[in-house]
């Protein structure tokens, strides 16, 4: 391998990102505007879920009750409902996601301690927002009837509730779960991902096009000519893994606990493994829509579900365990988190970056074998 | 007219058959990681690493520990001897949560006005896991500390019972999670096939040098999109289709309103989609291009079909921005016949929202494609 055949092709790949502006700035800036367009979609709290209360027992404890259970900022009382056919065609049409059915005797049996008919239905169609109702409602109904159950007992002057055990909960890094903390450092490599895709491209561009004959018949070397194409995305990559930590920071408030220096260092190994993924599809794929095709079904499908960025990976059938390790964003999700959040340093993250520059000389090596194999 | 559209339609797939690897990859590779993906997260959130303190070790904290263990959300690794281990496997992102018994806890249920404590720890590190063990603590400690008023009142709880709400869970009794993460998953697949297939409509015949031959050829600049769009429309229904059925066998996922209703509004989303598709070709100048451009998009609907989050959660503003999303209604509109039944009567504000916003993709984008071919 020759540093001058190498250089030569980085240039010639350089020109043509260059000289073709709209691509230039598209593959710049797709990573930033996806990093905008996630970071307003997940601010999200949930709160103001709408809810329905259907009273049949219309006394004071039961209005009592639905105060009690309103009186925070998440559930939002929506409506009272006179019949259930109208508690339905509400969570039919999404305008509710949970209601109460307050039974006729509810004073009464709560009153003589005989129980609580009461009835909650949820949407289960969307459980982020039911469950959360649900969750609520339980508990905010435990510790009402406790306060009724003290007060019937006789029980008064000392607090008395359905909930004895004080639980202390501390969330670290995170302290108010905000799904967009941790999710936006989870999906910087979905962000860094986009350079693969061009990869494949030009590779299939290529061929598609019968330049490749034309540069091989040069005296640069296969693995030269592999690596000069890569190396520039790996650049316009970098580039990014500056600016996208930059913005996350300064625009959305996402801290930055860990060293910068370590960051960059493992990102570009993630970059190396990520490209040559692209690069064996470039390779094998003859024609762009084909390798377009791929490239989405192998790097952005599986990048986005399979590497534990939404489902934890600790959940997932063994086997698919097993394939998100082969996923380059999968130890990329780990490593971005626990260098965004804990501020973890290369004593815990090793094994990840060793694991990505594994598979990236890996798949660099199984490309270039089978460039060979293909044009030799 | 007829004749001649016909014959670029055939044209079209005489492409799409010569280069059979893309339709192969994107129509049977897309089904083959939709089932792969849906077997792999639509299932309830299970085995998340817990650590557990036990500074009492006595029954009632084992019982604690059972209690968590049989919730199934937790696989309970090796006791912790101290609290550096948990700060340091929470920093190491090894667990995702940790309960810390105290020394007095069993002394202070037996006492009958003490106020037992458990100190959990979260690892926000990763939100929707650390959601779901918080979820799963609160449970327990709810069913524990019921138990513990009641035996200090004197009461035996099998008699309160009926104080536990009864719950119905609507359109989803059992509770599956394929039922939501599925159509998401479906949607996007979905939108990618047809967005890719109709991006690369123009820009790969521009790219290859053909347009300028499809140009000169005696057809309108209107034919040609139509005979462009058809090949487009059909593959989408096809892999549609295709889909719904291959998740109707695996994850019993269910149609209950009309399938002829679903199949009419597939057909007019995918209308909605093919223009944008349409102008993302004719803007881009080279496949790659119309790639990047297809992913951006793609991605940016993808956060509002509530898979990462509830929309109705979002800021206002953002909620506004969604209603100008089609794969926002289109998800409602699946979400609503498959799972709810809901017909028209119910559906009509989304199907009257896709229509518009339909109506001027489909104006804005026959225009602007008709004027760059012209």
């Amino acid at each position: 391998m020759s540093l001058r055949h190498l250089r030569a092709i980085i240039r010639k790949e350089i020109n043509h990102i260059i000289r073709d502006r709209m691509t230039f700035i598209l593959v710049m800036l797709t990573p930033i505007t996806m990093l905008f367009i996630m970071a307003y979609a997940l601010t999200v709290d949930i709160e103001h879920i709408p809810i329905a209360v259907l009273d049949f027992d219309r006394s004071s404890t039961s209005r009592a009750f639905v105060q009690r259970i309103t009186e925070g900022k998440d559930l939002n009382l929506q409506t009272y409902m006179d019949t259930l056919d109208e508690v339905n065609d509400l969570l039919m049409r999404g305008e509710i996601k949970a209601a109460l059915v307050i039974n006729p005797a509810f004073e009464h049996d709560l009153l003589s301690l005989r129980g609580m008919p009461l009835q909650i239905i949820i949407d289960g169609t969307e459980p982020a927002t039911g469950g959360f109702a649900l969750d609520q409602i339980g508990g905010r109904a435990d510790a009402f009837v406790g306060e009724l159950l003290a007060a019937q007992i006789g029980e008064q002057g000392r607090a008395l509730s359905l909930q004895p055990i004080d639980l202390r909960v501390r969330t670290l890094y995170n302290p108010s779960l905000k799904p967009r903390v941790d999710m936006i450092p989870g999906l910087i490599s979905m962000m860094l991902g986009f350079p693969a895709l061009s990869v494949a491209l030009t590779l299939a561009h290529e061929r598609e096009h019968g330049t490749l004959e034309q540069v091989m018949a040069t005296p640069v070397g296969r693995a030269e000519l592999l690596l000069g194409k890569i190396i520039p995305y790996i650049i316009v990559g970098l580039i990014n893994v500056i600016v996208i930590p930059v913005i996350a920071m300064v625009t959305f408030h996402i801290p930055f606990n860990g060293s910068f220096p370590l960051f960059f260092l493992l990102s570009a190994v993630f970059l190396f493994a990520i490209l040559s993924m692209g690069m064996i599809i470039g390779v094998f794929i003859r024609t762009q829509p084909a390798a377009l095709a791929l490239s989405f079904l192998v790097i952005f499908f599986p990048g986005f579900f399979l590497t534990g960025i939404f489902f934890p990976i600790a959940s997932m059938p063994e086997i698919m365990r097993i394939e998100a390790l082969v996923l380059p964003g999968t130890h990329y999700a780990i490593i971005t988190r626990g260098v965004f959040l804990p501020g973890v340093g290369l004593d815990v993250l090793w094994p990840y970056g060793v694991m990505m520059l594994g598979l990236g000389i890996g798949f660099t090596a199984v490309g270039v074998l089978f460039f060979r194999k293909k044009l030799g | 007219m007829f004749k001649r559209i016909w014959s670029l339609v055939i044209k079209e797939f005489v492409h799409l058959i010569n280069d059979w690897w893309m339709p192969a990859f994107m129509l049977f590779g897309g089904i083959m990681e939709l089932l792969l993906v849906g077997w792999a997260t639509s299932r309830p959130i299970t085995n998340l690493p817990l650590m557990v303190l036990d500074q009492d070790q006595s029954a009632a904290s084992r019982a604690v520990v059972t209690a968590l263990e049989n919730t199934g959300t937790f696989t309970l690794e090796a006791q912790a001897p101290d609290m550096e281990t948990i700060q340091d496997a929470l920093d190491r992102g090894q667990i995702n949560a940790a309960v810390i018994i105290p020394p007095d806890f069993d002394n202070e249920i037996a006492s009958s006005t003490g106020r037992p404590t458990l100190a959990i720890l979260l690892n926000g590190a990763e939100s929707i896991p650390a959601t779901a063990a918080l979820r799963a603590i609160e449970g327990v400690t709810r069913d524990m500390g019921k138990r513990i008023t009641l035996r200090r009142l004197g009461l035996r709880p099998e008699n309160f019972a009926d104080f536990n709400p009864s719950l119905r869970v609507w359109f989803n009794e059992a509770l599956s999670e394929a039922l939501y993460t599925i159509p998401a998953e479906l949607g996007l697949m979905l939108e990618f096939t047809v967005l890719l297939f109709a991006a690369l409509s123009f820009s790969r015949e521009r790219e290859l040098g053909t347009l300028e031959q499809l140009l000169v050829m005696p057809f309108s600049s209107l034919e040609i999109i139509i005979g462009k769009s058809i090949p487009v429309v059909l593959v989408g229904l096809f892999d549609f289709v295709l889909m719904l059925g291959m998740v109707h066998l695996a994850f019993g996922v269910p149609v209950r309103g009309s399938l002829a209703l679903l199949l009419i509004l597939a057909f007019g989303y995918l209308l909605v989609e093919l223009g944008k598709g349409m102008v993302i070709s004719v803007i881009s100048r080279t496949q790659h291009q119309a790639f990047l451009l297809v992913m951006m998009i793609g991605m940016a609907d993808f956060m509002f079909t509530g898979y990462a989050a509830p929309v109705e959660s979002m800021p206002q503003i953002i909620q506004y921005v969604a209603n100008l999303v089609p794969a926002y209604h289109w998800l409602t509109i699946m979400r609503g016949i498959l799972l709810k039944g809901a017909g028209m009567e119910i559906l009509w504000p989304n199907v009257l929202a896709l229509a518009v916003l339909g109506l001027v993709i489909g104006t804005f984008s026959l225009r602007y494609v008709r004027r760059a071919l012209d």
